[in-house]
């Protein structure tokens, strides 16, 4: 199977919130109304609008946006915790809609794990058993599910708290024990709904770097919910932005970055600092436009960080850098150049 | 309207001897199973001799209460048969243990229904709203008529008045288990069983364990009261001896029933918290 294959295809989905949203979904497939029309003409909540989404095999997937963008609903409809009121979802080539009630449990229970900002730890049961639970629910015998559940508290470090509750634990370690939880029962793909925001930033930078970390070391595909957009950089592959249920950019931090969709996006990603973002290939310009000799210069490769070429700069005492793959040369760095990719901007949108 | 009441009462008495004339066989049997059971448990409660049974609830004190608490039910339950109630006290507590075990018996799982159903809970609520607020004695009344003098009819109005807590504080748990445990179930895809089994019943036991007690304690003062259609017991003691104005013995039992009554709240409660 190649990696392009779509594990998650969500087409067009809406959910609408409210006693008369079967109107306004009609009204919707009308004609154009915003999300403050519906709330104004039909008194309902639009949670998520027209989204559309595909999480490949072995990726992970931040969806970034404000408090009350419809990340958890949109998060939420895609192992079916709510049904959408228009649209499709495709898990592993199947429609979920069409699942009957045991083909549901079947796919959460082995397809779909699930990590809560909330953590839901049952408080009358021990590490061990709240790991194992996946597992117990799907009938697995003790012994069986004991030994995957320990595997799993070793992979986020925590097998000496096993015989432990968890309310003996700290946040972040309960955090782990959640995650330990639902990779105990080994699924394709894991929904996180903003499972760090409760833990302070020390933790937090620790704990997403882990949880990348494993998620790849496993070949695990993760949507992750976060409303922070260095924690979406941090850990994503791609990453999506919402506001008021849409989704308005999806793409690499770096395209994100570099090109924002619009105004809202620009803004978000003002602060972000573009030393590790942005690469050569998106501030070379083209060899043509270059009129030195190439010779003396440093070369890099088109993935090589702004922070790279600094560092090359800097100690080459040249003014620019060749980019090059394969012994081939495709552009040239200069300092304006690297200046401008700092601020977010390329030669194209500058000029 | 007083014609109106009249007839209305009338009907009433009416439909009581007719019961008690054409469906005798369903009382009497009624009473064989009750009476049965009070004898079956208060045999059992006098098969050792008094500090057999003391000294087994003062272990059972200490063990979930302390030492302390452990000697003081020990000696407390040995005063009782000092002031020669011991019979009695055993008796009384033969009726709270047999009127517990129905009103439980048949409590519990109605509770656990109105939790999971909310329209039979609120079906339940009104009716059970209403045998909380009469006043108590009142059961003894219809349960007399029907199953006579005797300790059956003392049991039917206990097991009445101690059910409502049991099926309230039941039907309370099970109604708010927190939301987001739920949604874990659903999304580790429990099926219908597990879900009640594994994550709803758990979050419940506090708040049953709280209905058990007071059902105990409701059934405990009801068979007090019921002490006045023979139920025997500390409760009868009583009754007698206000007819007689013997203080000493009402004294004394009342003595014995606080005794009791402690005994078995305090570690029922404290069973409760422990698990
Ligand atoms: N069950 C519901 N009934 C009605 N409206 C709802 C419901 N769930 C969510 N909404 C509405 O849908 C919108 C999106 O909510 P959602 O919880 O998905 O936001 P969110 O992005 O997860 O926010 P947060 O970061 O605060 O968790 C909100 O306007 C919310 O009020
Ligand atoms: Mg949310």
């Amino acid at each position: 199977m190649e990696s392009t294959e779509a594990l998650i295809d969500c087409q067009s989905v809406w959910k609408v919130f409210g006693d008369r949203s079967d109107e306004a979904i009609r009204a919707i497939a009308e004609r154009d109304l915003t999300k403050q029309d519906i709330l104004r003409q039909y008194n309902c909540v639009v949670g998520v609008s027209n989204a559309s989404l595909q999480v490949r095999r072995g990726e992970i997937f931040c969806i970034m946006g404000l408090s009350g963008s419809g990340k958890s609903t949109l998060i939420r409809l895609l192992n079916r915790l709510i049904e959408p009121s228009l649209g499709r979802i495709m898990v592993k080539g199947r429609d979920i809609a069409a699942l009957d009630a045991a083909e549901l449990r079947q796919m959460r229970a082995r397809h779909i794990g699930m990590v809560f900002q909330s953590v839901a730890l049952l408080p009358q049961r021990t590490v061990l058993e709240n790991a194992a639970f996946g597992l117990e629910v799907q009938g697995v015998p003790r012994d069986q599910r004991n030994r995957a559940a320990e595997a799993a508290l070793a992979k986020v470090g925590l097998s000496d708290w096993k015989a432990r509750f968890p309310a003996e634990l700290s946040g972040g370690m309960q955090q782990r024990v959640g995650l330990a939880r639902a990779l105990t029962s080994d699924p394709e793909i894991i929904l996180m709904d903003e499972p760090f925001s409760a833990l302070d930033p020390l933790i937090r930078r620790q704990l997403q770097d882990e949880f990348r970390q494993l998620t790849k070391d496993l070949g695990k595909s993760a949507v992750f919910i976060t409303h922070d957009l260095d924690e979406a950089i941090r850990i994503g592959d791609r990453i999506a932005i919402m506001k008021d249920g849409i989704i308005i950019q999806t793409g690499t931090a770096e395209e994100i970055v570099v090109n924002p969709a619009d105004q809202y996006v620009a803004d978000f990603v003002a602060g972000i600092s573009r030393l590790h973002l942005i690469r050569a290939h998106s501030v070379m310009q083209p060899l043509v436009r270059w009129q030195g000799v190439t010779d003396g210069l440093p070369r890099c490769s088109p993935d090589a960080d702004i922070d790279a070429l600094i560092g090359l700069i800097t100690s080459s005492g040249s003014d620019a850098v060749a980019v090059e793959e394969g012994g081939r040369l495709l552009g040239i760095v200069t300092i304006r150049d690297l200046l401008l990719g700092v601020r977010g901007e390329t030669e194209a949108r500058a000029a | 309207m007083e014609e109106l009441v009249s007839a209305f009462d009338a009907q009433v008495d009416n439909a009581l001897f007719w019961l008690a004339d054409h469906a005798s066989f369903v009382f009497d049997f009624c009473r064989l199973v009750l009476e049965g059971l009070y004898a079956g448990v208060l045999g059992l409660l006098m098969l050792p001799p008094f500090y057999v049974i003391a000294a087994l609830a003062g272990l059972l004190a200490w063990r979930v209460l302390g030492l302390v608490p452990g000697v003081v039910t020990a000696a407390a339950l040995a005063l009782c048969a000092a002031m020669m109630l011991w019979p009695e006290t055993m008796s009384t507590l033969a009726l709270v243990i047999a009127a517990t075990v129905i009103a439980l018996a048949t409590g519990l799982p109605l509770g656990v229904l109105a939790g999971l159903l909310p329209r039979l809970e609120k079906l339940l609520t009104p009716a059970l709203d209403l045998v909380q607020t009469l006043p108590p004695y009142i059961y003894l009344l219809p349960s007399i008529a029907l199953l006579g003098y005797g300790p059956a009819t003392a049991l039917i109005a206990t097991v009445i008045v101690a059910m409502p807590p049991a099926i309230r504080l039941t039907a309370l748990g099970i109604r708010q288990t927190p939301r987001e445990f739920i949604e874990l179930g659903h999304a580790t895809g429990v099926t219908p069983l597990q879900m009640f089994l594994k994550i709803r019943l758990p979050f419940a036991v506090p708040s049953i364990m709280a209905g058990v007690n007071q059902s105990l304690m409701m059934a405990f003062g009801m068979v007090v009261i019921a002490g006045i259609v023979g139920s025997g017991g500390l409760g009868e003691t009583i009754y007698g001896a206000i007819r007689t104005l013997d203080i000493a013995t009402s004294i004394n039992a009342s003595i014995a029933i606080v005794v009791l009554t402690m005994v078995l709240d305090r570690v029922t409660q404290a069973a409760a918290r422990t698990k």
